[in-house]
């Protein structure tokens, strides 16, 4: 091992390595902070610590730091860096040294993120950084900006550089329709990240300018105006959902396909209906955040059709799934139950987020944790879901070697049972009248067996999670040898060996006229 | 060669190819964050002063070591990977316009309080010189497609020099409003003025940046790598085009 080889790596793959290594490691930190919280509230009243911006702080680091330093480089970073090249049989990306120049970034944003811990006046400006309070609070905010512009500016040379790639690299005979869904669902997301993700940099950088530089964007005395802010914030954040959700059910089509022996069903309608319509609605929809921050009725209406109709893309890429399941054999191995799992948690926070799309319903839930308990169902567990899924599903070609699959099931159904042990009585007490991002809950004295069953609930899924990594690194230190195609699947990845050395294949691969990689030969 | 390290191939160690330079500029980078938040959000001057002394020459040192080691061996990609760059930029001026429509059409007097009258003259001139630029530029890769090397030299620092006329007069335009009383913290509308043709302006040194990277192999007189030039002409026509949304938008309105 030559350390030198990784660090100042080009190779996509090793780029990719280094980007699930931080962004693991970025997960246990906004995991820890995430405990730290539901401790905090696991009482009424100070619990470990009566210091109320003490916990502003733990909301800020564990959002931030879960979207942006975790899953969007988990998604677009590793699985995108390790897998498309693979898929579309190129020898590498088509800027090696951009890519390795987005993953330092990376590195850099998220060192940022955690100086949190250590410099007077945190940042305690949740991930959103709404002004005014942003712009007057004694945190630091300019850390937040640079941390939102650096991974931003990041995303952006890696999408720069993926859909180049795609576009000029791959090997002769794939063709647009032999692309994985994978490589389409990414190529999408970076598609969203080109066009919004300048827009939320803007955003933050124009808070900073108001807080340090003296101009006026946000300050109604000079003529501003504080509604800007959300606008070009939700601009972005609401198509970020998208920027996480494509990879991740992309990730999950592939386990699903693989694990089901099932050509994906209906392929050319999850590729033009299903990404297709996400990309077209995605910029149609951000108003919906806005609905209680004060705008004309009609634009709320308007918003409302755009929002419901962006359920029906989305509806197009689970029948995909849930007809390429059926007839199928399917292996209940580890990477199956999270794709599987997925699939579950998807459909309820997908369905709990209709309600949420109808002003007449949102204005009585806005801001409670039935939000939260949304929220998290349908992008942070099911897209951590996916990713873990996906680690485990690749963990062959990575490392060459087998995971244990004793650990790797009951990883899966510790994390699974505290998942919903946690978000489904958020959402009931939401529902209630729980309301979000309260340090404490006096006023609400019902509710704390709730929030004890919810901590109790983290704790197990916490368990389950660290299971799951200690089994990648055991795997990866001693497993049995895995071969170089143990799903026996025709995707172009596995063609090569495992782990795949540097430029992929020794000359680029040829496929045959009739190769699709979901081309399962029937037994 | 990269293929070579194929391991079924046998036992010698594989090449794995290494570059220090990104690294190099992301640290430089996190630097760069470190002396703002020392100088505007601790106020201490020597500790930023530190930080900037790290920054600046690992940024610097970063750029110039990959250019070196990269320049003319690209595969002819970055034509088109510029497009998507372009799609990236233009996104942050619609931004910035987007916040500017939405807050004058939201607020009740227009322009606020504190507000100068704009040269009118200056930046047409301005507007004549970058289009200008544009088209010099477009001449000088049409002559190095046709191989006229010493026609292209000449046109290339003709379009260096545009570009630096314009920033120079932007800069004039500046010390003048400055000098008036107008300056960033003004208000709404000087704050939208500064930071969209500061954007601009920062867009055209980003441009001659480029097109600097570019001149000494230009002036050697060598090979020209007709990619590079067709990539930066590209940006260059960008940075054009978004002026005329600024002159429009933010001198004429």
């Amino acid at each position: 091992m030559n350390l030198k080889e990784w660090i100042f790596t080009t190779d996509h793959k090793r780029v990719g390595v280094l980007y699930l290594i931080g962004s693991i490691a970025a997960f246990a930190v906004a995991g820890i902070m995430a405990m730290l919280m539901r401790i905090e509230l696991s009482t009424i009243g100070p619990t470990i610590t009566a210091n109320p911006t003490q916990y502003n702080v733990w909301l800020y680091t564990h959002g931030a730091v879960m979207i942006l330093g975790f899953q969007i480089p988990a998604l677009t970073g590793f699985f995108a860096n390790y897998c498309i090249p693979l898929m579309i049989g190129a020898k590498d990306v088509a800027f090696p040294r951009v890519n390795a120049l987005s993953v330092w970034l990376f590195y850099v944003g998220v060192i940022l993120a955690l100086l949190t811990f250590f410099i007077p006046d945190p940042p305690d400006v949740m991930w959103t950084g709404y002004p005014p309070y942003s712009t007057i609070t004694t945190g630091n905010t300019a850390m937040y900006s640079f941390t939102v512009l650096i991974l931003g500016f990041a995303s952006i040379i890696g999408g720069v550089n993926f859909l180049t790639t795609v576009a000029y690299m791959r090997a002769p005979g794939i063709t647009l329709n032999k692309l994985n869904i994978f490589v389409w669902c990414t190529l999408a997301a970076f598609v969203l990240q080109l066009i919004f993700v300048p827009v939320l940099g803007t955003a933050v950088s124009l808070i900073s300018m108001d807080k340090y530089l003296g101009t006026n964007f946000f300050d109604p005395t000079k003529g501003g105006d504080v509604l800007t802010y959300q606008n070009l914030f939700w601009f972005y954040s609401h198509p970020a959902v998208y920027v996480i959700f494509l990879p991740f059910i992309g990730v999950v089509y592939e386990i699903i396909s693989v694990h089901a022996r099932n050509a994906v069903f209906n392929y050319k309608m999850v590729v033009y209906g299903g990404v297709g319509g996400i990309v077209l609605l995605a910029g149609e929809v951000w108003v919906h955040h806005l609905y209680v921050s004060g705008m004309a009725d009609w634009l709320r209406i308007g918003q409302m059709v755009t929002t419901l109709l962006i359920s029906i893309p989305v509806g197009l890429m689970m029948i995909g799934l849930i007809g390429t399941l059926y007839k199928g054999s399917i292996a209940f191995n580890t990477p199956m139950l999270y794709g599987l799992g997925v699939v579950f948690l998807f459909l309820i926070g997908g369905l709990t987020g209709i309600p949420l799309a109808v002003p007449s319903l949102t204005l009585g839930v806005s801001d409670t944790y039935y939000v939260v308990g949304h929220f998290h169902y349908v992008m942070a567990v099911a897209g951590t879901f996916a990713i873990f899924g996906g680690v485990y599903h690749w963990f062959p070609k990575m490392t060459g070697k087998m995971y244990n699959e004793f650990w790797g099931k009951l990883g899966f159904w510790l994390t699974f049972v505290g998942v919903n042990i946690v978000f489904w009585i958020m959402m009931d007490i939401g529902v209630q009248g729980m309301p979000r991002r309260y340090y404490d809950y006096a006023h609400f004295p019902q509710f704390e067996s709730a929030h004890q069953w919810m901590t109790a609930g983290a704790a197990v899924l916490a368990v389950g999670f660290a299971i799951a990594v200690l089994n990648w690194i055991m795997g990866a230190i001693n497993g049995k040898p895995a071969g170089d195609n143990p799903w026996n699947s025709p995707s172009l990845e596995w063609t090569t060996v495992s782990p795949p050395p540097h430029g992929n294949w020794p000359s680029p691969p040829a496929v045959a006229e009739d190769w699709h990689p979901y081309g399962y030969k029937k037994a | 060669m990269a293929y070579d390290a194929h391991h079924a191939d046998g036992h010698a160690h594989p090449h794995w190819d290494t570059s220090i330079y990104p690294f190099i500029i992301s640290f430089g980078i996190l630097a760069l964050a470190i002396a703002f938040s020392f100088k505007f959000v601790y106020h201490n001057g020597f500790a930023a002063i530190l930080a900037l002394g790290l920054a600046v020459p690992m940024i610097i040192a970063g750029i110039v070591g990959w250019t070196s080691e990269a320049m003319g061996k690209g595969e002819g990609l970055s034509y088109g990977a510029m497009g998507w760059f372009i799609v990236a930029e233009a996104m942050i001026f619609v931004s910035f316009f987007v916040g500017y429509w939405y807050t004058r059409l939201h607020a009740d007097v227009w322009p606020p309080a504190g507000t100068v009258a704009l040269p009118k003259l200056l930046p047409l001139v301005m507007t004549f010189i970058l289009v200008a630029s544009s088209l010099t530029i477009h001449y000088a890769e049409h002559l190095l497609h046709l191989g006229n090397k010493a026609g292209f030299r000449t046109w290339y620092v003709i379009t260096i020099v545009l570009g630096a006329c314009f920033l120079g007069m932007s800069a004039y335009e500046w010390s003048h409003l400055i000098h008036e009383g107008f300056t960033i913290s003004t208000n709404a509308f000087s704050t939208v003025f500064f930071s969209v043709t500061g954007l601009h302006g920062s867009h055209v040194v980003v441009g001659l940046a480029i097109f600097l990277a570019g001149l000494p192999s230009v002036l050697r007189g060598g090979d020209v790598d007709e990619g590079f030039m067709r990539t930066a002409g590209l940006y260059w026509h960008f940075v054009d085009i978004i002026w005329f949304f600024v002159v429009s938008q933010v001198y004429y309105w």
